[in-house]
C-alpha cells in the first residue's frame, strides 16, 4: 500500500465563549492520495481545508481517525518526524538566515554535511528560478522570488509529501500564473506527492490530478477536473465550482417542472419523482437560428438576450428564458448574429441534461 | 525630524547637557577639590587625594567592581533562564491562575525591596546563605526578574507560531527550533532585559547590605557611607567610578551583539544602522 491514508479523521472545536457547543467542527473524513499526486482541496474559507491540511500535517492533533503513509501508522508521530514539507500563505523565510541557508535548512536537520546540504540547496534554487542568490538575505527578495525559495526550501529534503497551504494567494494575479506553471512543472520533474489547499477554482483545475471539494467541514466530492465539472454530486458542488443555470425544480411522471414554473418538459432519462436540481451548462445550449433545425427529442426553450459579453475570445449571452436568467456560450459568429433584446430559441440535446438530487 | 529648526536643536542641546552633562563636572571637580566650601565658586586648592585613595590604596576598590561585575553577570544569567520559559507561558497558553502568576512575577516592581528582604533575610539565616555571593545573588533577582520577564515577553508576542511550524515541517525537533528559530527572534527582548537586569543589579544597595552583612562588599556598599556624610571628594570619586562600571558593563554588551550579529546576519545591523 503506497501513498496517504486518511481513515475517519475528525476533529472538533470548541470556542471560549460557548463551552458545550462545538462551533466548528470537521466529518469523519476519508480520503486516499496516491503516490506521485497532485491533489488539491478545494472549498470556501472556513470550510475546514486547512484544519485538515493540519492535522495530515500533524500540527493538530485529531479527535478521532487514522492517519497512514504507505504502511506506517502516522496518527501520533509528531510533525517533525513525518517527513512531510509544508508550505505556507507567508514564505516564513528566516529572516535571520541567508537564502542558501534557508533553503540548505532541512537538510541541517536530518545532519548533512555542510558542503553537501548547501550544494544541494543551490541545486534545488536554481530549480525554481533563483540562481545566484544564495548569499541574499529574505527581506532583499520580492514577495514571488520568497515565495518560490520557500518552495524550494520545502523540497530539497525529498518529503514524502509536500502540504501547500493556499500558497500563491498573498501574490498578484500575473504572479501567481507563473508560479502555477514553476509547481507544476517541478511537481512532475520530482514526481513528489502535493497535498494543496485552495479556495481558487481556476488554480486547483489547472494543477490538479484530482480535487476533493469540501464545504462546512465535509469533503462533498472527490474527482477529477473533468469529473468534477461534468457530474457534480450535487448543487452545492456544482454552484461551487462556478457551473451556471442550476434550476431547482420537481420530476413528476417523468416530467421536469422548474420551481418558478418557467420550465416544463419530458425527460428520457429514468428518474423517480421528486425534487431535483438540473444543470445547464453554457456550452451545451445551441440557439436555433435560421438555417438549423433543433434535433428530434432535443428540449427547448424560448428566451430573449439580454446581455452579451465578451471574455477570453468568447461570448456569453445572459438570455432570460420565463423568470430564469440562463447563460448561454456562444461562438463569434452566433454572438455577431445577435442584439441586445432579440427574441430567440434555444435547444439543448436529451444527453446534456443534468440532473443532480440535492 | 532629520532637519530640526536649529536655534530648537541648541535649545534641546543645551538641556541635555545641563541635565546630564553638568552634575559630571560638578562631581568631576568635587572629586578633585580639597575642601570645597560655600560661597566659592570652585574649589581654591585642588588635590587627587581621593583618587589616589580609591584606585591605589587599600580600599579595596578593585575587588568590590569584581565582586559587582560577578554578581550582576550571574543574577543576568539566572534571570535569563528563568524568564524565557516564563514569558513563554504568560504569552501563549492559557492556563488557571496566570494572572496570579504575573502579579507575583510584577510584584518587586511595585513592593519596596525593603519589605521582601527582611523575610528574605531570616529565610537565608536559617539557610546560611547570608554572607555569600550566592545569598546576594538569590536576592538581587527579585527586584531583576521583572524587567527580564517584561522585556522577553514583548519579544514573544511578536513572534508567531508559523515560525515554529515551519520549522516542524522542515523536520526541527525542539532544541534546533528554540535555537534556529526562536532564540534569534528574542534576542533583542533578552539584550534588553539584560542591560536593565545588570544595571539594577550593579545598583542595588541595601539588599546586597542586608543579606551580604557588609561581609560581601560591592561597589555601592563601599560608596554609600562617604555619600552619608564621610568625604565628598570620595564619594564624588566613586560615583564617576561607578558610572564608569556600569557604562562598560553595557557597552560590552553591546558590543557583544553587535559581533553575534555581523558572524549571523550583517544586514540585520545594516537596518538597524539605517534605522537611527
Amino acid at each position: 500500500m503506497t501513498g496517504l491514508h486518511i481513515e475517519q479523521v475528525e476533529k472538533k472545536y470548541k470556542t471560549a465563549e460557548t463551552d458545550l457547543k462545538d462551533s466548528f467542527a470537521l466529518e469523519p473524513i476519508d480520503l486516499a492520495i496516491r503516490e506521485g499526486e497532485f491533489f488539491s482541496l478545494l472549498g470556501p474559507s472556513g470550510c475546514g481545508k486547512t484544519t485538515l491540511l493540519k492535522l495530515i500535517a500533524g500540527l493538530l492533533e485529531g479527535d478521532a481517525g487514522k492517519i497512514r503513509f504507505g504502511d506506517k501508522d502516522l496518527t501520533h508521530v509528531p510533525p517533525e518526524a513525518r517527513r512531510f514539507s509544508m508550505v505556507f500563505q507567508q514564505s516564513l523565510l528566516f529572516p535571520h538566515m541567508t537564502i542558501g541557508e534557508n533553503t540548505a535548512f532541512g537538510l541541517k536537520m536530518q545532519k548533512v554535511g555542510k558542503k553537501e546540504r548547501l550544494s544541494e540547496a543551490k541545486r534545488m534554487l536554481r530549480m525554481v528560478g533563483l540562481e545566484g542568490y544564495e548569499n541574499r538575505f529574505p527581506e532583499e527578495l520580492s514577495g514571488g522570488q520568497q515565495q518560490r525559495a520557500a518552495l524550494a526550501r520545502a523540497l530539497v529534503a525529498k518529503p514524502r509529501l509536500l502540504l501547500m497551504d493556499e500558497p500563491f494567494s498573498a501574490l498578484d494575479p500575473g504572479l501567481r500564473e507563473d508560479m502555477r506553471e514553476l509547481l507544476s512543472g517541478i511537481q512532475r520533474e520530482l514526481g513528489v506527492t502535493v497535498l494543496f489547499v485552495t479556495h481558487d477554482r481556476e488554480e486547483a483545475f489547472e494543477l490538479s490530478d484530482r480535487i476533493g471539494i469540501m464545504s462546512d467541514g465535509r469533503l462533498l466530492q472527490v474527482g477529477t477536473a473533468m469529473e468534477l465539472y461534468e457530474q457534480p454530486a450535487s448543487s452545492k458542488v456544482a454552484s461551487f465550482l462556478g457551473l451556471k443555470n442550476i434550476i431547482s425544480g420537481n420530476i413528476r411522471a417523468g416530467y421536469f417542472k422548474s420551481e418558478d414554473n418557467g420550465m416544463e418538459f419530458q425527460t428520457i432519462h429514468k428518474m423517480a419523482d421528486g425534487r431535483q436540481f438540473l444543470i445547464l451548462r453554457p456550452e451545451t445550449l445551441r440557439p436555433i437560428v435560421s438555417n438549423s433545425q433543433a434535433p428530434i427529442g432535443s428540449v427547448r426553450f424560448k428566451g430573449a438576450v439580454s446581455k452579451l459579453k465578451f471574455k477570453h475570445g468568447a461570448y456569453t449571452a445572459q438570455i432570460q428564458a420565463g423568470n430564469l436568467q440562463l447563460e448561454c456560450a456562444l461562438s463569434r459568429d452566433e454572438a455577431e448574429k445577435l442584439e441586445p433584446a432579440q427574441a430567440m430559441e434555444l435547444y439543448v440535446n436529451q444527453s446534456d441534461l443534468q440532473f443532480v438530487e440535492h | 525630524m532629520k532637519r530640526m529648526f536649529l536655534p530648537l536643536r541648541i535649545c534641546l542641546s543645551l538641556i541635555l547637557f545641563l541635565f546630564i552633562g553638568l552634575p559630571f563636572i560638578a562631581l568631576l571637580i568635587s572629586s578633585i577639590a580639597a575642601g570645597w566650601q560655600w560661597p566659592d565658586l570652585f574649589p581654591e586648592t585642588f588635590s587627587f587625594r581621593a583618587w589616589e585613595y580609591i584606585l591605589v590604596g587599600s580600599s579595596g576598590t578593585w575587588q568590590s567592581i569584581g565582586t559587582s561585575l560577578l554578581i550582576a553577570l550571574i543574577v543576568m544569567i539566572i534571570n535569563i533562564l528563568l524568564a524565557v520559559p516564563a514569558a513563554n507561558a504568560l504569552v501563549r497558553f492559557q492556563f488557571r491562575g496566570k494572572r496570579l502568576a504575573e502579579a507575583i512575577l510584577f510584584a518587586p516592581i511595585i513592593i519596596p525591596p525593603f519589605v521582601a528582604v527582611m523575610g528574605i533575610h531570616l529565610t537565608f539565616l536559617r539557610l546560611g546563605l547570608t554572607e555569600t555571593i550566592l545569598g546576594v545573588v538569590l536576592a538581587h533577582i527579585s527586584p531583576t526578574l521583572p524587567y527580564m520577564v517584561r522585556a522577553v515577553m514583548v519579544s514573544y508576542s511578536t513572534l508567531s507560531t508559523d515560525w515554529e511550524n515551519q520549522a516542524r515541517m522542515l523536520g526541527a525537533g525542539p532544541i534546533h527550533r528554540f535555537y534556529h528559530v526562536v532564540l534569534p527572534h528574542l534576542l533583542p527582548g533578552i539584550a534588553a532585559g539584560a542591560s536593565l537586569s545588570i544595571l539594577i543589579s550593579l545598583s542595588q544597595y541595601l539588599i546586597t547590605f542586608i543579606i551580604g552583612s557588609g561581609q560581601v562588599v560591592t561597589l555601592p556598599i563601599l560608596l554609600f557611607p562617604f555619600i552619608s556624610g564621610g568625604d565628598p571628594a570620595v564619594a564624588s570619586a566613586y560615583s564617576l567610578l561607578f558610572a564608569g562600571m556600569a557604562i562598560l558593563a553595557l557597552f560590552s554588551l553591546d558590543m557583544a551583539l553587535k559581533k553575534y550579529y555581523q558572524t549571523k546576519n550583517p544586514s540585520v545591523l545594516k537596518v538597524k544602522g539605517a534605522k537611527r
